[in-house]
């Protein structure tokens, strides 16, 4: 059975009401450091399914 | 410590959410705090999606493709009433506030459409927010709709208040552009010594606090002196905003905008403070034309969901009317809709003008590696400076590195 992929992960939350802020830290450690954290951030999303909303 | 971590993940599991895209499904996880965005397979996995959704019919798409089906987060100016005065202010914010401006019910009722409309986060901005008295109610009404609300304060007015409701709020971020002197110079007043107790009154009761910090010409050599500062005051982030000439920033944006050399060491310096101080740094979307000029990997720009202008996309801002807007620091003509109408509005072909075709754009964007990511800069500066919203941003390094230069003649 196909797994599928996480595409992408926006860290944190903006408190920022005029601009989108992202978390660029993980410049600093490279891809090797996200490629580390997103089978985690998988097995975390696999662990319990999310209600969807609204209905699309 | 595991058993912390443990904690905080049974604690945040019930509050965990995902709304179908066509590229898939993005799901709000809590802890750790992030938007994670998945594939359709991925989607079926990990979502209670059922059947074929309509939104999955035809061919799946990359992220930034399309549309997404509604924004991320919305920006509300719950009010314009500021007695501060910053020279700066890109919402022009004055102590008699804002024509119309909505009161609670109002913003009731738009957190009600945002809901609906499967919106993740809101940040609450002005003028002040902490000096509205129904801030908390506000608060509760965002959690009991499932949307997290976050927040701006200078610090300035109504702490006392917002420290009692701290708890109510996902992050807290207060606006310090500096330390000392330079932050008179940015602002144009002495308000450093509030803002700066507002912060350890804040920390002292939330560990998700941080500083907003708008980059000016006077500020960036001391960059690495806030994130020092960050650090001290033991703060969850540093969140770096590039200057905009809006409100009465646009009077002020020659004498406080970075020059451009320093627009061009913007990354290395960033990251080398960040590395020193160890606290994480957030940049503002308008910067992304500064990291592309030191050609970072794009592939993993897009897993960090890093992109340029995605107002009308990503996120959608609210005056204190109510209008909708693609963006805070864009002005709203007068015959858009409020926030309160943003389903039927977000579906329109024409909605937010100039932010939705940035495909179509001029050299050097047309041909620049980075395009997809970054769309063209920031078009509030395109604006301002060219007069044309969907020109390339000036500032951008690689749109000056682009432009003709012009030879003298040789006598």
């Amino acid at each position: 059975m196909a797994r599928g992929r996480i595409l992408a992960i926006k860290w944190g939350m903006n408190p920022n009401s005029s601009s989108l802020g992202v978390d660029v830290t993980f410049l600093l450690v490279g891809a090797t450091a996200l490629a580390m954290a997103t089978p985690l951030i998988g097995a975390l999303l696999r662990w319990r399914k999310a209600p969807v909303d609204p209905a699309k | 410590m595991i058993g912390a971590i443990l904690d905080r993940l049974r604690s945040a599991r019930g509050m965990r959410r995902a709304r179908l895209e066509a590229f898939g499904a993005i799901v709000h996880l809590a802890w750790p705090r992030s938007l994670v965005f998945v594939d359709r397979v991925m989607a079926r996995r990990v979502t209670r999606v059922a059947g074929e959704p309509a939104i999955w019919q035809g061919s799946e798409p990359a992220v930034g493709e399309r549309v997404l089906s509604a924004p991320l987060e919305a920006h509300l100016q719950i009010t314009n009433r500021c007695g501060a005065g910053c020279q700066g202010c890109y919402t022009g914010a004055s102590p008699d506030g804002a024509p119309g401006e909505w009161g609670l019910a109002e913003w009731k009722r738009a957190l009600d459409e945002l809901a609906a409309a499967g919106v993740f986060h809101v940040a609450l901005g002005g003028g002040e927010s902490a000096s509205v008295p129904w801030l908390g109610e506000l608060a509760d009404h965002a959690r009991a709709r499932g949307i997290v609300p976050n927040l701006t304060t200078s610090g300035l007015e109504g702490l006392d208040a917002l420290v009692a409701i701290a708890g109510r709020f996902g992050q807290i971020n207060v606006s310090l552009d500096g330390l000392g002197p330079t932050y008179a110079a940015v602002r144009g007043f002495d308000g450093f010594a509030r803002a700066d107790e507002a912060i350890r009154r804040l920390r002292a009761v939330k560990r998700e606090v941080g500083i907003n910090v708008v980059v000016t010409r006077h500020n960036f050599a001391e960059l690495p002196e806030l994130f020092a500062y960050a650090k001290q005051r033991r703060l969850s982030e540093v969140e770096l905003l590039r200057f905009k000439p809006s409100g009465r920033g646009a009077a002020a944006y020659r004498d406080l905008r970075c020059t451009d050399e320093q627009h061009r060491a913007f990354l290395p310096t960033v990251l080398a403070a960040t590395k020193r101080h160890r606290v994480r740094v957030k940049v503002d979307c308008s910067y992304t034309p500064m990291l592309a000029h030191h050609s970072p990997d794009r592939a993993l720009l897009a897993e960090l969901a890093v992109y340029g202008c995605t107002g009308g996309d990503f996120l959608v801002g609210a005056k204190a009317d109510g209008r909708l807007t693609a963006c805070s620091f864009m002005a709203s003509p007068p015959e858009r809709p409020r926030v309160t109408e943003l389903r039927s509005y977000w579906e329109r072909s024409d909605a937010f003008g100039a932010f939705r075709t940035w495909r179509t754009a001029q050299e050097p964007c047309a041909s620049c590696d980075y395009h997809e990511l970054c769309r063209g800069g920031c078009k509030v500066v395109s604006a301002h400076v060219t007069g044309d919203a969907s020109a390339p941003d000036p500032e951008c390094p690689r749109v000056q590195a682009h432009r003709p230069r012009v030879h003298l003649p040789v006598l």
